[in-house]
């Protein structure tokens, strides 16, 4: 029985059209996948089913009656409830607090606190057991925010539960009983909508996909019916036919060491860390979320000064205490958080490229505006940046194309050892397969080596020569070239000590 | 959970540095002034921390939802100004007009104040500045020079012994609890039962997320202004205790505690960013700022450099604090793996 019917849905922004007539289709106790790359008009059209924004032209049928919602909450009333891509929580409100807020339910004038504590509990158990709901939320990692986010959509007993991009900050195991959940709610009559860009979620748990490619559907597929095809998939995606990695052999040939990193401690995020990093290899960084892989990449970078343990830099003794001690060696960043660490969201693409530059202590004292335009052009060129012009404000980009800005402001540099933290979260399948490109090939030609942190398997599988797992702060298990597979990843990260 | 990581915890924690710095100001007064201990030295010290006290409260409360009250201070002239000018002398009556009138007042400027934060969306700062030139405008038209009339009994808010036709009981316990202390407590009262609401809760909320907050379906700016009432609530208490103390109003007695409400608010661990942050600590801090000023008077330190060591000493507090979150954060106590 079909819940929810968006027809012909219009919306622009400014100059840009986000949907052009686009529709969905959501059925009772049917998981809904929505797909497309970055700017393909998915949240956009989430965000206009629940009333975030209104659409220009076409038509919303829901329970079969027309409807227009004006804000959330108005949505959320009528049984739609969103999880949003950002992050919407109350930071300084405790888990339990977040997921009732708004609905509390009072005994006489005071809130009733033990209430609301045991509802939490009964849906936060279902999706990860053992999160307790008085902390704090500034005091979750990345994937456990996300918990509580999706609790707090399914608090509300939604009929339908729109979920843009759940999996982005989850880690596999997190993954499989937020599907468990999904499953649950679909078999009590639910219609779910499902956002994801990596591939085999999409094909493990949707009943039927609808593809959007610049604001149109371009498929609607019914898996019941036909078969679940990546590669056809990625091609109605990207609108070209093609795979959607990149092909790389791993190499296993002896070659110098470039970094050198012995007995490193940071309080109880990294505990005695040593590994060598080889060069123009890729090595990887694996493991659960949040057992000390983001610490790691950023005390590379030189983000904390209290670490412990030498680093050698071509066997010379390096200190990274500040992040222009390790910018001076070369070792560069391309931080997890781009919006938050990486970029000036609201400054333009021009400005952001050059900006590591200015601060070199070789910089002439007038900037030479005219050059730099060139060297930028070149940039948006080679990591095929999709951009009007280099003035452009860089938020106006989609977020894989972000996501290139912030690997593009290091190109003018000779890079030693380029930091990659998670860089594909949140980059769809088009943007992920320039940046990998361009990061193979670079490899290739020995510019540089890179350490990857990826919290998703299949991109470590895909590019890494070499792979350390890390569980509470340290390194228990180092992979090489064919032993890296899923199944080894997933046993030795869960490991239990 | 077990003991020691409890203990732990609550170590690491920063309020446990104010806690440190509070039980260290206490001593410091304590050794340096004669009599700490005797009734009156007490009393004394109450009453003359109970305004900043009262103020800290308010405007915490303000800074909690995200606000900042530039206006606190011409607020409570004002309110004293209103107090004043209704009350007749020998009219017993005219106390409780003059209370209904200010409290209205109070309501008033919390809501003038609410409307240009939370519904016309003005930076905070820019409004309260401005709005803090009316309530001085008007002040001053009510009261050009510092001076009233006050009905007798409204010195019970100040010393119920010096109300003639108080009732003996009520005077002796007058003399036990000071009525300074009374209006503390009525204040602590008045956040305990708001922190325990719906409204509590929202103004923690849109204080740390208002964005989330709003589409949680939270009426951002109508829990703004009500942030603002409580504000204006902590301040008519204050100028109920200014009026029972000084018998007259006064446009400009106000303007020093602005700035200092918002230090101390502070030095008790109220971020400036909203959300985060007790009142009740606020009140702490209001405690370590008040004893700071006693220390400098007491400590013999010429007049010249009084106000001087007063900045070092409030610097010195917050940084404190803030090495001691940051000190205990590295040595891996919270084990926070983001």
């Amino acid at each position: 029985m079909t819940i929810l019917e968006a027809r012909g849905i219009r919306k622009h922004f400014g100059g840009v059209v986000a949907l052009d007539g686009a529709n969905l289709t959501c059925k009772q106790g049917k998981i809904t996948g929505l797909l497309g790359a970055n700017g393909s008009g998915k949240s956009t059209m989430s965000k206009i089913i629940t009333g975030v924004y209104s659409a220009d032209a076409g038509e919303i049928t829901y329970n079969g009656r027309a409807v227009r919602y004006h804000s959330p909450n108005e949505a959320k009333q009528a049984g739609i409830a969103m999880v949003f891509q950002n992050m919407s929580l109350v930071a300084d409100l405790t888990v339990c607090q977040n997921i009732v807020l708004g609905a509390e339910k009072t005994r006489g004038l005071f809130l009733d606190n033990k209430a609301a504590a045991q509802l939490s509990k009964e849906i936060v158990d279902q999706l990860l057991p053992g999160l307790d709901v008085r902390r704090m939320v500034h005091e979750l990692n990345p994937g456990e925010m996300q918990v509580v986010e999706i609790a707090k959509a399914i608090s509300t007993n939604p009929r339908l539960l729109i979920l843009d991009e759940p999996t982005a900050a989850l880690e596999q195991a997190q993954v499989k009983s937020l599907f468990d959940t999904m499953r649950r709610l679909v078999s009590k009559g639910v219609a779910i909508v499902f956002t994801s860009h990596r591939l085999w979620e999409v094909m493990e748990i949707c009943d039927e996909a609808v593809i959007f490619r610049n604001g149109r559907n371009v498929a609607d597929l019914d898996f019941s019916r036909e078969v679940k095809d990546p590669e056809k998939i990625v091609s109605f995606i990207t609108g070209e036919a093609g795979k959607a990695t990149v092909e790389r052999t791993r190499r296993k040939e002896n070659r110098e060491i470039v970094l050198r990193v012995s007995n490193m401690n940071y309080g109880s995020c990294i505990r005695d860390v040593s590994f060598d990093l080889k060069r123009g290899e890729i090595l990887g960084i694996g493991g659960l979320a949040g057992q000390g892989q983001h610490e790691l990449m950023l005390a590379l970078a030189g983000s904390y000064s209290g670490v412990t343990g030498e680093v050698e830099l071509h066997g010379k003794k390096i200190r990274l205490n500040k992040p222009a001690s390790a910018i001076r060696n070369s070792i560069l960043l391309v931080p997890g958080d781009r919006q938050l660490e990486g970029l000036f969201l609201g400054h333009s693409v021009f400005t952001n490229l050059i900006f590591p530059k200015l601060g070199l202590k070789a910089q002439p004292l007038f900037t030479p505006e005219k050059k730099y335009r060139r060297e930028s052009e070149k940039i948006v060129d080679t990591l095929s940046i999709v951009t009007h012009n280099l003035d452009m404000p860089v938020n106006s980009l989609s977020g894989g194309n972000q996501q290139k800005v912030v690997v593009g402001k290091w190109l003018a540099f000779d890079t030693n050892v380029l930091l990659l933290a998670d860089p594909a979260k949140g980059v769809d399948v088009g943007a992920k397969r320039d940046l990998y490109e361009y990061i193979v090939g670079q490899v290739a030609e020995n510019r540089m080596s890179v350490v990857l942190y990826a919290s998703d398997n299949e991109e470590l599988i895909e590019y890494c020569d070499r792979l350390l797992i890390m569980y509470e702060g340290r390194i228990v298990a180092t992979m090489e070239g064919e032993e890296i597979t899923d199944d080894a990843i997933v046993a030795t990260s869960m490991r239990v000590r | 959970m077990n003991k020691q990581s409890f203990l732990k915890r609550f170590i690491s924690n920063p309020d446990f540095s104010r806690l440190l710095i509070l039980i260290l100001m206490f001593v410091l007064t304590a050794v340096l002034q004669r009599n700490f201990f005797a009734k009156r030295a007490i009393v004394r010290n109450i009453d003359s921390f109970t305004p900043l006290i009262l103020m800290t409260m308010g405007q915490a409360v303000v800074i909690i939802s995200g606000g900042l009250d530039l206006s606190v201070g011409p607020a409570l002239s004002l309110m004293t100004c209103v107090l004043t000018s209704v009350m007749r002398e020998g009219v017993p009556i005219s106390g409780l007009h003059a209370l209904v009138v200010a409290f209205a007042a109070a309501m008033a400027i919390g809501m003038v104040n609410g409307i240009g934060i939370g519904y016309l969306r003005i930076p905070p700062v820019i409004v309260t500045f401005a709005t803090s030139f009316i309530w001085l405008g008007i002040a001053l038209f009510l009261r050009p020079t510092p001076g009233g009339e006050t009905v007798d009994w409204f010195q019970a808010f100040y010393r119920i012994r010096n109300v003639e036709t108080a009732p003996a009981f009520l005077k002796a316990f007058g003399e036990t609890i000071p009525p300074s202390l009374l209006l503390v407590l009525t204040g602590c009262l008045l956040w305990w039962i708001v922190s325990r609401t719906r409204t509590g809760r929202y103004i923690y909320a849109v204080g740390g997320n208002s964005q989330s907050a709003y589409e949680t379906g939270i009426n951002t700016a109508w829990v703004q202004m009500k942030a603002c009432m409580i504000n204006s609530a902590f301040i008519f208490l204050a100028a109920l205790f200014f009026v029972g103390q000084n018998r007259s109003g006064d446009a400009r007695m106000g303007d020093p505690l602005t700035l200092k409400a918002i230090a101390a608010a502070v030095v008790g661990g109220i971020a400036l960013t909203g959300g985060r942050g007790s009142v009740f600590f606020a009140l702490i801090g209001a405690l370590i700022f008040s004893f700071v000023s006693k220390i400098i008077f007491f400590a013999n330190i010429p007049n010249a450099y009084q106000t001087l060591f007063g900045g070092v000493i409030v610097i010195v507090a917050i940084a404190a604090s803030q090495l001691y979150t940051l000190s205990s954060r590295r040595s891996g106590q919270e084990s926070k793996l983001t």
